[in-house]
């Protein structure tokens, strides 16, 4: 189109034919841009809330461009806004590398076609050798649709001042954990710190409870609406949770604040023990870190195997991006084992490689030590369960937490969902 | 081209004039409402295939404890709401005064009119905060312990609907400030003339000439309450264990969190007509007070 300067004169008859001749060619190919050069362009949206891990994944894809000549494109979103974007770019404008989360929450994407299969690059660079069982978080049918990052063991973390000055161990049975919330108490301390605003550490809770009682099978068959929630083997799950509650074990007022606050009163010895993974430590002061411990949470039957929560987050190549082989280059510098083990140990993650060099993080290599006692593991309640599913059960589990005795009507409730979606 | 546009400009002008609008409203609202309801008639996780499933959405609505603590919720808004129009009123009386520093308290008033609505909600779930809000330090002064607002079930729509209501008075009193501006000055004088002052001045002489700027802020008032999102988003996420949801709240939660489109759609459908009634209310004010000023 070109522009006639006799328009700055223009008269409102003229504007008027202008626009509508205006009007007329965007609607008919005006709208024709000139394509853009996409000779090697990769673009990467992250949900990196960690600064550090993006200075190294913004350094990463800088050299990496200094070594192939590839230009990437980093986007970075704000971590929950980022989950419900994902199903609308993965389906239009989708970016050539995304993080996602491994497990269940990868699978619904891989049955709808929207993961690339990236058992090619496994194969290229022998990442089965490396990730040996991790393998299995980012498998669906003997196919592998994303690379596994940085795994999140749970368990109860705690001050070694606080227990050293009040002579506490870690509990390790039921009774001694009943005991030491006696303890924490009279000491003026809340024995568990818990923030539910965000509804997922109440999952998190009910998940170690329910492995502890009825182990990691009955767990699982419970995540994939194969067990009614009014089931029986879930009765003493409650009753020890009722147990806690009434005992007042958690923060109170736990519902108006998430975990971040729950956290810091942790880390002001407000609160003796508080559940969550590694990432705990970004709630405590850098001086303050060498005195956090992780102790995994205590046995409740004797006999049951140990069965833990380790969450894995992944990688993914879309199955609509527009430089899948770039996406692919790229992803294989970055999994380089040096680069790999920089990137995780700013989050105090567990690296799924096993030739990665080892931490410097003291709680990291407890994590890895601890992980290799585990018999078997799951993800956590909203990462194993329907999403729609866990959105119900996890505002029920934090209702029960403030109303215990609405429990019924509580797993009635849930009970409906279950066989809504499961059947 | 000229004659053409000789021979039917008297049409195209308008037509012209009026496309823009026309399009942006026909594809943003109109075709947008239109799909909703179709979609509410699905069963859609937002990515897949649409499966058909005709009323079943609005059944299982209507038999979904949730959806009634919404409506619920809804009406709470509402009468809070109500409050500001007639504050809004009291303060844009006292702020019109000719009286010295009026001005810096004028703008005091204004400020929660230029906030996000989202930073008001983030300062108020910090005043609310049980362990080191402001609400707290004032219990704790007379050595009381302040109630967790925004973890009762019973208090915290109150609490939230509290937050919301500030910036709207705010609202309320710049439409009424700006209706004090255009008071005819002959009547007031004649009232003057009469003897009227005080509370029959206001009663009879300012309050008749307010009440179109006062439907206006009813209206507006009614609609902000129903559309109550954001604070409740910012707040409490509709926590504790969905006690504060309202329907815009359960709809956005229902199709992003739960991946169902169909339901939240369907919700927004029953918001929607909630709403229409309103809209066909207040547009036949403002057609009746049109008809009657010309």
């Amino acid at each position: 189109m070109t522009t006639k300067f006799a328009a700055l004169s223009t008269t409102r008859r003229r504007f008027l034919k202008g626009t509508g001749a205006a009007l007329a060619a965007s609607a008919t190919g005006g709208l024709c841009l000139p394509a853009l050069a996409q000779a090697q362009e990769i673009s990467i949206i992250s949900n990196l809330s960690n600064v550090q891990q993006r200075e190294i994944l913004q350094r990463l894809a800088t050299e990496f461009e200094a070594k192939s000549g590839a230009k990437i494109v980093i986007n970075n979103m704000d971590h929950e806004a980022h989950k419900t974007a994902i199903r609308s770019y993965l389906v239009v404008g989708a970016p050539d590398i995304c993080f996602w989360f491994s497990g269940n929450r990868m699978k619904a994407f891989v049955a709808k076609g929207l993961f690339d299969d990236i058992s090619d690059l496994f194969a290229r660079e022998n990442y089965k050798d490396v990730l040996g069982a991790t393998t299995s978080a980012v498998t669906v049918g003997d196919k592998q649709y994303g690379l596994p990052m940085g795994g999140l063991l749970w368990g109860l973390f705690y001050r070694k001042d606080v227990f050293a000055a009040n002579n506490w161990t870690p509990p390790k049975t039921w009774n001694e954990f009943m005991a030491f919330g006696e303890a924490a108490k009279s000491a003026n301390l809340i024995p568990i710190s818990m923030g539910t605003k965000e509804l997922w550490p109440a999952g998190g809770w009910f998940d170690h409870m329910n492995l502890r009682i009825n182990g990691l099978d009955k767990h699982i068959a419970l995540m994939d609406g194969k067990v009614q929630y009014t089931d029986p083997m879930l009765t003493p799950v409650f009753d020890k949770w009722n147990d806690l509650l009434k005992a007042g074990f958690f923060s109170p007022n736990h519902s108006s604040f998430g975990w971040e606050q729950a956290g810091a009163a942790l880390a002001q010895k407000k609160a003796a023990m508080m559940d969550l993974g590694g990432f705990v430590r970004s709630a405590f002061p850098e001086a303050d870190l060498p005195q956090l411990a992780y102790a995994p949470f205590p046995e409740i039957v004797p006999g049951v195997a140990r069965y833990e929560d380790f969450s894995v987050n992944s990688v993914h190549v879309p199955a609509n991006a527009k430089n899948k082989q770039g996406a692919r280059d790229f992803l294989a510098y970055f999994y380089k084992p040096e680069n790999l083990g920089a990137f995780l140990a700013a989050e105090g993650a567990i690296p799924p490689r096993n030739d990665c060099p080892p931490s410097h993080d003291p709680l990291v290599n407890a994590a890895v030590e601890e992980l290799k006692k585990v018999v078997a593991t799951s993800q956590y309640y909203d990462r194993d369960t329907d999403p729609d599913m866990a959105q119900e059960g996890m505002t029920g589990l934090q209702e029960f937490m403030v109303k215990p005795e609405r429990r019924d009507q509580i797993l009635g409730r849930l009970e409906k969902t279950r066989k809504r979606i499961f059947g | 081209m000229s004659r053409l546009w000789r021979r039917n400009r008297h049409w195209l002008t308008p037509a012209l004039f009026l496309l823009p609008g026309l399009v942006l409203f026909g594809t943003v609202i109109l075709a947008a409402s239109i799909e909703t309801v179709w979609i509410s008639l699905h069963d859609w996780d937002g990515i897949g295939a649409k499966t058909w499933v005709g009323l079943a959405n609005y059944i299982e609505l209507a038999d979904d404890p949730q959806f009634y603590v919404s409506l619920k919720n809804n009406v709470i808004w509402l009468l809070i709401f109500m409050l500001a129009p007639p504050i809004g009123l009291a303060l844009a009386l006292i702020v019109n005064q000719q009286i010295r520093g009026m001005r810096i308290l004028k703008s005091l008033f204004f400020v929660p009119l230029v906030l996000a609505t989202v930073t008001v909600g983030v300062v108020f779930g910090w005043v609310y905060d049980p362990n080191f809000g402001l609400l707290q330090l004032f219990f704790s002064s007379f050595g009381g312990t302040a109630p967790a607002l925004l973890s009762d079930e019973n208090f915290v729509t109150f609490a939230v609907a509290a937050a919301g209501l500030w910036p709207q008075i705010a609202f309320c009193m710049i439409l009424f400030l700006a209706g004090l501006n255009g008071l005819n000055d002959d009547l007031i004088a004649a009232g003057r003339v009469d003897g009227a002052r005080g509370w029959r001045m206001l009663r009879h002489v300012v309050l008749p000439q307010l009440s179109q700027v006062g439907f206006i802020a009813i209206a507006v008032t009614v609609i902000g309450a129903l559309r109550s999102f954001d604070m409740i988003a910012v707040m409490t996420s509709g926590g504790p264990y969905g006690s504060s949801t309202v329907l815009a709240y359960q709809m956005y939660q229902e199709s992003i969190f739960s991946y169902r489109f169909g339901y939240g759609a369907a919700i927004a459908t029953v918001l929607f007509v909630i709403m229409i009634a309103f809209i066909a209310w207040y547009l036949n004010g403002l057609i009746k007070a049109e008809r009657s000023n010309a």
